[in-house]
């Protein structure tokens, strides 16, 4: 069977400044100015006080692992190769959460609640993916 | 304003899921509506407004319902009024009633046919499908890049459901267990053989915890219903199966954006539904509980009230929601025995729930069910529904 690419991330004009820094290894958010909501992932209005008076912030990079899964068979064309592997969605320090993967570390110790910190990998050129690692 | 006791399902009808290569899509649709149109004693001239769901084994096939096809195969061109698609995934049983309710309470229709049909065991590989669902629902930005599908979707809910309750891996294959025993005495199921504990623990690791045989079946198949007003219910048959509550809350869009994976916004949506019903879980006589996922079912049934939180695995392992027991739940198998037909898994189970109380559920039947309630959910589980039917109505 012909490899398959990885999918990109489909991107809209106003998330690229996400995709730009985790290129340059930082994680963003954004931050609401009128009610400084935290927000992820990146919206056109703030979601708690409906502002579009919106700025980006560097986030800690720190959280913990709501949940997790291994995934260890029956994975989508382009991830057959990378089982098994760890989705999971984590909690940042700041109050949001972002689906990820946890990377450099056995599948078998990642559990819920397990402190973390963002770490970077690239897809390709263009595209770098924020995933996390045991902190 | 309340829609309870302002409609009533009058006829519904089905068609067999599972692998059929042979029985196109269409197929599925016309005959699930002849069932459901022959139900009632008037003619099929009387079905002013069709309400077909989304379809998502092939575009091609999902336009031609949006636009008439099963009008014209129906042989209702000219006489019916509008043909208008309402899909929200697995909760477009929900939201297609509720939509049906609305428009015959305003006079704006008087007899409606709500239907679905789908083909998402033959008309798509394996492959092709673990990869559409890789993306149907799933966002192409946020979640799609790190190798989120399905399996993996479930698996989080069920990591967290089980840290959170202390739930049990057997458990969780109880639920498997239970919507089981009820396919057994289910002619249109898709599984049918006794399933054990063991079978279930021994299967394929996914996500996990999550296993094989924990996993909804992508199937074929088709059901429907009419809809139409209590007064035109009462001239066409004794059993009008009356709708009495809903509530529903819409979430996230984003699967990790939902603030509680271990809960969604059933309890919520059960309170609204109750309410409007005037009735309570105790009152209920069979509650059909969309699955897809073992824990999805153990989330809903305890969140709309059913038992205490973090208690319902311990009344599949005893059997209490078997065939006779106590707790009659997802009496067709649910998506995991009767299989999975996309948005089509949800209609199936309101169509249960009204064969039940028209006391049409042949060996199945639980016995003087008045009262019934159906939840369902759509996406990557992106809204919660809770529903309430009854035989009457009560003030
Ligand atoms: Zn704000």
């Amino acid at each position: 069977m012909a490899k398959v690419e990885k999918p990109i991330p489909e991107t809209n004009t106003w998330t690229e400044p996400f995709w730009d820094a985790t290129r340059e290894g930082k994680l963003v958010i954004q931050k609401c100015v009128d009610c400084d909501q935290k927000i992820f992932y990146p919206r056109l209005i703030c979601p708690s006080c409906f502002s579009q008076n919106i700025e980006w912030i560097e986030a800690s990079g720190k959280g913990t692992v709501y949940t997790y899964t291994v995934v260890v068979n029956n994975a989508p064309s382009a991830f057959l190769d990378d089982m098994p592997y760890v989705v999971a969605v984590v909690r940042l320090d700041e109050g949001v959460q972002m689906l990820s993967n946890i990377v450099e570390c056995d599948p078998a110790s990642v559990h819920c609640d397990m402190p973390v910190k963002v770490a970077f990998k690239s897809i390709n050129d263009e595209y770098t993916l924020p995933v996390f690692k045991p902190l | 304003m309340s829609l309870k006791g302002k409609a009533a399902i009058i006829g519904i009808g089905e068609v067999p899921s599972g692998k059929f290569p042979e029985r196109a899509c269409i197929v599925s649709a016309v005959e699930s509506a002849v069932m459901a149109v022959k139900e009632k004693k008037k003619k099929r001239e009387d079905i002013d407004t069709i309400i077909p769901t989304g379809t998502v084994y092939n575009a091609q096939y999902n336009n031609e319902m949006v636009t008439g096809r099963i009008v014209e195969e129906l042989g209702l061109s000219g006489v019916v009024k509008n043909n208008v698609s309402v899909f929200s995934g697995g909760s477009s049983s929900s939201t297609m009633l509720k939509v049906a309710a609305g428009l015959v309470n305003i006079g704006a229709a008087k007899y409606i046919l709500c239907l679905h049909s789908e083909k998402l065991a033959t008309g798509l590989s394996l492959q092709g499908g673990i990869d559409l669902f890789s993306t149907a629902g799933i966002a192409k930005e946020w979640e799609v890049p790190f190798g989120q599908h399905y399996s993996s979707v479930a698996a989080l809910a069920t990591q967290r459901y089980k840290y959170e309750t202390g739930t049990t891996d057997e458990q969780l294959a109880a639920v498997c267990v239970s919507n089981r025993k009820w396919a057994e005495l289910n002619p249109n199921a898709m599984f049918r053989k006794p399933l054990s504990i063991d079978e279930v623990m021994e299967s394929k690791m996914l996500s996990t915890p999550l296993r094989s045989k924990m996993s909804n079946m992508l199937a074929d198949g088709g059901s429907a219903f009419v809809v139409t007003s209590p007064e035109r219910a009462a001239e066409h048959t004794d059993k009008p199966v009356y709708l009495l509550g809903s509530g529903s809350r819409a979430t996230h869009f984003v699967y990790s954006q939902e603030p509680d994976l271990t809960r969604f916004a059933f309890a919520d949506a059960a309170k609204d539904a109750f309410k409007e019903a005037n009735l309570t879980p105790q009152d209920i006589d069979v509650m059909e509980i969309y699955d897809s996922y073992p824990v999805y079912q153990l989330i809903g049934f305890e969140e709309s009230g059913f038992c205490k939180r973090g208690e319902g695995g311990q009344l599949f392992s005893e059997g209490k929601t078997w065939p006779g027991g106590k707790y009659p739940v997802t009496t067709n198998g649910g998506m995991l025995s009767q299989g999975h037909t996309g948005g089509g898994g949800g209609v199936a189970l309101l169509v249960e729930a009204a064969r039940q109380l028209m006391g049409k559920a042949g060996e199945r039947q639980v016995k003087d069910a008045s009262f019934a309630a159906y939840t369902s959910t759509g996406g990557t589980y992106f809204d919660s529904h809770v529903t309430i039917l009854g035989t009457v109505v009560p003030d």
